[in-house]
């Protein structure tokens, strides 16, 4: 009796406890939306008000028509689909050669790859910025992706499913007198598309929402991608409070679409690095 | 004689057809070599360089020896970053992580169900860029309209001055706390989730109690997950950047300013490219000396016994 009692007062304590962290989390992001549609005079209002008295769209139409929204929108879609289909290429290409071969040094190469993660952002970021610039590639998309389209995470990734490809296939295709690339295209790539898929949404969501780097290399306005824009919102001589938020709301929407349809992706593609650590 | 090119040529493919594979993967992998020589190899021994010469961008480099890390020694600036920077990781070990292990303690304990939407409705916020949440952030500390202050005012409380010097580390670990918490109780929960379930039949069977189980079963076994979520966030604490930046300028009077909100504002801004790369490798040696005291004190070298 006693026992049942001191259950049911620790799962509302436990649940009480979920649910004030989880309205927490959630309260800024609803507060975001309903501000969204309010004119500035409202949002300033004392009492905060959950549904606008007077909701309108006018701070969205401002944010396509003022501040280009849909140009930076798109220039962020490219880069993101550029990154996310050359670091599948290069990743699967690099892990399928780890997987699937032995040559020398293999070992030592591989080692070097894993400690390639430890070299901090700021460390090279200056002398990286010099480089762009002699390269000639600031203010290029080429110059926001190159740099970083290679990463030794995606490759050490790869490999893990590489390996389960069964190798009779590949011997197979080898009779066949199908070339390696060949072998690799369309026998293991075909084979790997779950794992792919998890690298495509954690690739993609990691160059839709990239900051500094962008920030740097992209000069131009017409350029610049949306956390970039955005940023520069902030220091401006009024700031448009309502314009800001119906742009963070925007530019977070495509991921939260994308995780309402591959939320196994996102949720496995996240957390394994802590898997297979 | 005339035979003699069609042999060659067999020779060749003979010869190609012995060591393609072990031509072929060098083939493979040489993209991500040469990219990462090119740019972080490169990059990482000309900031050592750099950081030895004074260079405004540019005109001629003047060699100054280890002047820049002399004078960073002494600049109360990057001490004052230095200092901001080891708070921000402090709080991260001392609030997100326990907040996130006691989330995924609750989550993973037979009281509780609705299991996937707690585990889901944390991991949200992390779908985020840092641009997006801090500038929501930034509106919600706001000093009149703000959120946190229109609760306050309901409750009767005066308005606090959230971004002001006092207050504003905190507000950029509530960013971090907003936008990461969920992805480490993901973390946790894997590591709870891989505990075989017979080490606590077998603590059961020895009359050990909930308290007892989890001291003596679920904290060791928990051992490998938290070594991996104590580095990634020590690396992710010394690296914070945006937030600081456009919650407020790493103001005011860099009361927020992070190690790397400096370098970025003397390398950029003030174009002092040695001063800047200087600060970058002493950034690169902290990270790299925490990681090791990590993994020594996770007992990361000794052997399995």
């Amino acid at each position: 009796m006693d026992g049942t009692l001191t259950r049911r007062a620790q799962r509302t304590i436990a649940y009480g406890f979920l649910f004030f962290i989880l309205i927490s989390m959630a309260t800024p992001f609803f507060w975001l939306i309903s501000n969204t549609f309010k004119e500035q005079y409202e949002i300033f209002q004392l009492r905060p008000t959950l549904i606008p008295e007077e909701p309108h769209l006018r701070n969205y139409i401002r944010l396509f028509v003022e501040f280009d929204f849909a140009h930076h929108f798109l220039n962020s879609a490219f880069i993101a689909v550029a990154h996310t289909v050359s670091h599948l290429f290069l990743a699967s290409l690099a892990g399928f050669a780890f997987a699937k071969y032995t040559f020398p040094l293999k070992n030592f190469l591989f080692l070097v790859l894993l400690g390639s993660m430890m070299v901090p952002l700021y460390t090279i970021f200056i002398p990286l910025f010099v480089l762009v610039i002699r390269l000639g590639l600031v203010n290029s998309y080429a110059g926001v992706i190159i740099p970083g389209v290679a990463g030794a995470f995606g490759i050490f990734f790869m490999k893990q499913s590489m390996e389960a490809v069964p190798n009779e296939l590949l011997d197979s295709a080898r009779i066949d007198g199908a070339s390696e690339f060949r072998i690799y295209l369309q026998i293991a790539l075909p084979l790997v598309r779950p794992a792919l898929a998890v690298l495509a949404v954690l690739a993609f969501m990691t160059s839709w929402n990239d900051f500094v780097w962008p920030l740097v290399v992209l000069r131009s306005r017409e350029l610049q991608t949306l956390p970039v824009v955005m940023a520069g919102m902030v220091g401006m001589y009024r700031m448009e409070h309502g314009v800001i938020m119906a742009a963070s709301l925007l530019s977070t929407l495509p991921i939260l679409l994308l995780f309402l349809a591959l939320q196994k992706q996102f949720v496995q593609g996240l957390t394994v690095g802590a898997v297979k650590s | 004689m005339s035979s003699a090119p069609i042999v060659e040529e067999r020779g060749l493919r003979a010869w190609w057809s012995r060591s393609r594979r072990k031509v072929v993967p060098y083939v493979f992998i040489s993209p991500f070599y040469i990219l990462f020589i090119v740019f972080s190899v490169g990059p990482l021994i000309y900031a050592l360089y750099l950081s030895l010469h004074r260079w405004p961008g540019t005109g001629p480099m003047r060699h100054v020896g280890l002047g820049n890390y002399t004078y960073l020694a002494g600049d109360p600036v990057f001490l004052k970053s230095l200092w901001n920077t080891v708070y921000y990781a402090i709080g991260a070990f001392l609030f997100i992580l326990p907040l996130a292990l006691v989330l995924a303690l609750l989550i993973n304990s037979t009281l509780v169900r609705l299991k996937s939407l707690f585990r889901i409705g944390y991991f949200l916020p992390i779908l985020t860029s840092t641009v997006a949440a801090t500038l929501m952030f930034l509106m919600i500390f706001n000093n009149q309209f703000g959120l946190i202050n229109q609760g306050l005012a309901l409750l009767g409380v005066p308005a606090l001055k959230w971004l002001d010097e006092e207050l504003v580390k905190i507000s950029v670990l509530a960013v971090a706390a907003w936008r990461y918490t969920g992805i480490n109780v993901l973390y946790f929960l894997t590591g709870l989730q891989s505990i075989p379930p017979d080490l606590y039949e077998a603590a059961q069977v020895d009359g050990a109690g909930t308290w007892a189980q989890f001291r003596y079963v679920t904290i060791p076994q928990l051992r490998p997950i938290a070594l991996f979520v104590g580095v990634v966030t020590m690396i992710g604490s010394f690296q914070l950047f945006a937030e600081p930046l456009l919650l407020a300028d790493g103001g005011p009077n860099d009361a927020s300013l992070t190690i790397a909100n400096y370098l970025y504002r003397m390398g950029f801004t003030n174009a002092k490219l040695g001063y800047g790369s200087a600060i970058g490798w002493v950034l690169a040696l902290i990270i790299f000396c925490l990681s090791f005291i990590q993994l020594y004190l996770f007992g990361a070298f000794r052997k399995e016994d």
